[in-house]
């Protein structure tokens, strides 16, 4: 609330200071922010769930990102990129981003019934278990693919151009379609939270594990749906963070506290929670140029270092997050 | 956590745990003469077996400054590398030719300055997050690390931004006898091996590293069984108790968290002096985690456990370098320790022993 309502703030200053000529500049910040956000968003979605059903702080969430984006990249190189195009992306893509989903899906159920499933230790013992997890899906596919840059072999494209004449905003049809796409992912989530017998198994496994059991339902079942969903929708956006950058071994691990940050900002263990705290994160790390724009000495690269900092604010002052659902 | 400190306590009494004593320390012996052996017959240079150990003992100050930290007070700390990266580059900043601020200020003088700032930004980070929950102060931690890591590289005018500083002197420049002694004693033929300024200079290095070690060591056990040590053994396993007691939890973490941060920062200012050159690499989280394998592996709480799991540290970092093994290997190595170390003995290779006993309190033989 607080940060929003600062960098709210912070962007009228912003107009008036500079002008209505800095509104197209402003609005591509914006755009921009909304792209990146859909992204934090697919990840936090699925710590959040982690948290929620399992317990525990998953430091290796953003290397399962990574494992989807190569995922995807193998894939890509396979399928090809010939075919009918939808959004400017070939079909092999989307091939790539169901890849994607799936690799991540299966390497996190398998992580849960090799490595956590059997371990005899409490929430931190896993937490740091999951940086070794993280570690060993990292060296993996740097022993596959090398420390090096990739990227999809996907021509960049030009903003479109009925959007930049009319509005000055340049947004790609890929931007457009890593929106559509996040947001039919969300609102499907959505829809099986709330309206599917999983849904509502998977919310009483969150709220109480043994009340949920004894109630006739396998929680063992919904932990292993949990994994396919969090980590599925992880690998989503490690697709979607190549297509939107380039792939790097550390690209997921970079994200992972901007991720945290945006979990804990919405209430961490709160699926819409960790939503709109995507959203904000996301705006805000896309919106740092700003502050140098209207005189504030506070570079773009600490764009991340302010998500931090809010971070560490919200958990100071509320420490639910703007959810505010009880975390016990 | 309270049942890891139990079983802990418990594992100590068993025979088991002297034979996975007797048996770590077989291994530290025959790798000790290995190198040793190894250096005699040519194989390993003495500048190389000097290093070792000094890496050693740098690890296992990273370590000791954690396990006051996790071990005693039970605080998740994953801001290791900033005070790392502070007690290397405060000094340098002050000392270093290539430094953007002074080269005025002599290293050792800049080691006190180091400490200052340490406790600063040990406060500055503590405040606000040691009463937190556990697993958010994990996050908090690390976040507030990696903005510090982020100033360091980004504010050119203060720290040279991602291109460095050079010029550092040595750690005694301007003291009498021992800031020109690695060149003073000159050039020693040893047959297979010449001894030159590299290998004097590495060898004060050592010994100053060494001696870090041992004092902090010291001062730790000390501390440890300290009434003080006392209280944050049962903040760690009952918060609530310790509080009831009249025991200020928070004041009592912090300062844990500052007394480790200070012991963390010596690690810092060893590798500062026994470089060239300083970049913010040093504020890598890795350095975080190296920190945290060691204390776990060692056995939490347990400060000769943490120095033992600086020695696996350096075994695995410069073991798959001399096997040619790439970086992504030694990450692999490491991910895997963890996992195999919390699947098979979360409570550590030597986890403290006695640890709510005063040892002389035992007695001969009086063994129940």
């Amino acid at each position: 609330m607080i940060g929003s309502l600062s960098a709210a703030g912070v962007l009228a200053s912003a107009v008036a200071q500079l002008g209505g000529g800095y509104l197209p500049q402003l609005l591509n910040y914006l755009a921009n922010g909304v792209v990146f956000s859909a992204i934090i968003v697919l990840g936090g979605i699925g710590l959040s769930l982690v948290y929620s059903i399992a317990n525990f702080a998953n430091f290796a969430h953003g290397d399962t990102m990574t494992v989807g984006a190569y995922a995807g990249l193998v894939t890509l190189g396979a399928v090809g990129t010939a075919g009918p195009q939808l959004f400017s992306l070939p079909l092999g893509f989307y091939a790539a981003l169901l890849a994607g989903i799936a690799v991540a899906a299966i390497v996190a159920v398998a992580t849960h019934y090799l490595i956590y499933e059997p371990l005899d230790v409490d929430s931190i013992g896993l937490l740091i278990t999951s940086i070794g997890v993280a570690f060993v899906y990292r060296a993996l596919v740097q022993l596959r693919f090398g420390t090096g840059t990739y990227e999809y072999d996907i021509a960049t494209l030009r903003p479109i151009p009925w959007i930049e004449d009319l509005t000055g905003i340049t947004l790609t049809e890929h931007e457009v379609a890593i929106v559509l796409v996040s947001t039919t992912l969300v609102v499907a989530l959505h829809v099986v939270l709330q309206y599917t017998t999983l849904g509502r198994t998977m919310r009483a496994t969150a709220d109480n594990e043994s009340l949920a059991k004894v109630s006739g339902i396998r929680t063992d079942r919904v932990i292993t749906s949990m994994w396919v969903i969090g980590a599925g929708l992880a690998g989503a956006a490690g697709v979607f963070l190549g297509l939107y950058n380039q792939l790097s071994p550390r690209m997921g691990f970079n994200l992972l506290l901007v991720v945290f940050a945006a979990v804990i900002l919405g209430g961490i263990g709160s699926v819409y929670g960790a939503m709109l705290g995507g959203f904000v994160i996301g705006m805000v790390n896309r919106l740092t140029p700003v502050l140098t724009d209207v005189g504030i000495p506070i570079e773009p690269a600490y764009a991340n270092a302010i998500a931090f900092v809010i971070m560490v604010l919200v958990l100071l002052v509320r420490p639910t997050g703007i959810a505010g659902e009880e975390v016990t | 956590m309270a049942d890891e400190t139990r079983s802990a306590f418990e594992e100590s009494e068993d025979t088991r745990q002297a034979q996975i004593e007797r048996a770590t320390n077989a291994v530290l012996v025959a790798a000790a003469l290995a190198l040793v052996g190894g250096t005699l017959v040519g194989l390993v240079s003495p500048s190389y077996l000097v290093f070792l150990v000094s890496l050693a003992a740098m690890y296992g100050l990273l370590s000791l400054g954690l396990n006051v930290q996790w071990g005693y007070a039970g605080l998740i700390n994953f801001s290791v590398a900033a005070f790392f990266g502070l007690g290397a580059y405060v000094p340098v900043l002050l000392s270093a030719s290539g430094s953007p601020i002074t080269d005025a200020v002599p290293p050792i003088v800049g080691l006190f300055a180091a400490v200052v700032v340490t406790v600063l930004l040990a406060l500055a980070i503590g405040i606000p997050t040691l009463s937190l929950r556990e697993d958010y102060l994990a996050i908090a931690s690390l976040g507030l690390a990696e903005v510090v890591r982020l100033v360091f590289r980004n504010q050119e005018n203060w720290t040279g931004g991602t291109s460095g500083v050079g010029g550092i002197p040595l750690f005694f420049e301007g003291v009498p006898v021992l800031g020109t002694l690695p060149r003073d004693i000159g050039t020693v033929d040893l047959g297979i091996y010449t001894l030159g300024f590299q290998f004097w200079n590495g060898l004060l290095n050592a010994l100053i590293v060494g001696s870090f070690v041992l004092v902090s060591y010291l001062v730790l056990r000390r501390v440890h069984r300290s009434p003080w040590g006392r209280v944050l053994r049962t903040i760690r396993s009952d918060e609530d108790l310790a509080e009831a007691l009249g025991k200020n939890a928070y004041a009592f973490r912090m300062q844990a968290f500052v007394l480790g941060s200070v012991v963390t920062m010596l690690a810092g200012v060893y590798y500062a002096y026994s470089n060239y050159f300083l970049t913010p690499g040093i504020f890598d989280p890795i350095y975080t985690f190296y920190a945290w394998i060691a204390v776990i592996l060692g056995g939490s709480g347990s400060n000769r456990g943490a120095l033992f799991g600086g020695v696996v540290i350096v075994a695995i970092i410069e073991g798959t370098r001399a096997f040619g093994l790439s970086a992504s290997w030694r990450l692999f190595a490491v991910g895997l320790l963890i996992i195999l170390v919390m699947r098979f003995r979360p409570q550590g290779v030597l986890p403290p022993r006695d640890e709510l006993i005063w040892p002389g309190a035992r007695g001969g033989g009086t063994d129940e």
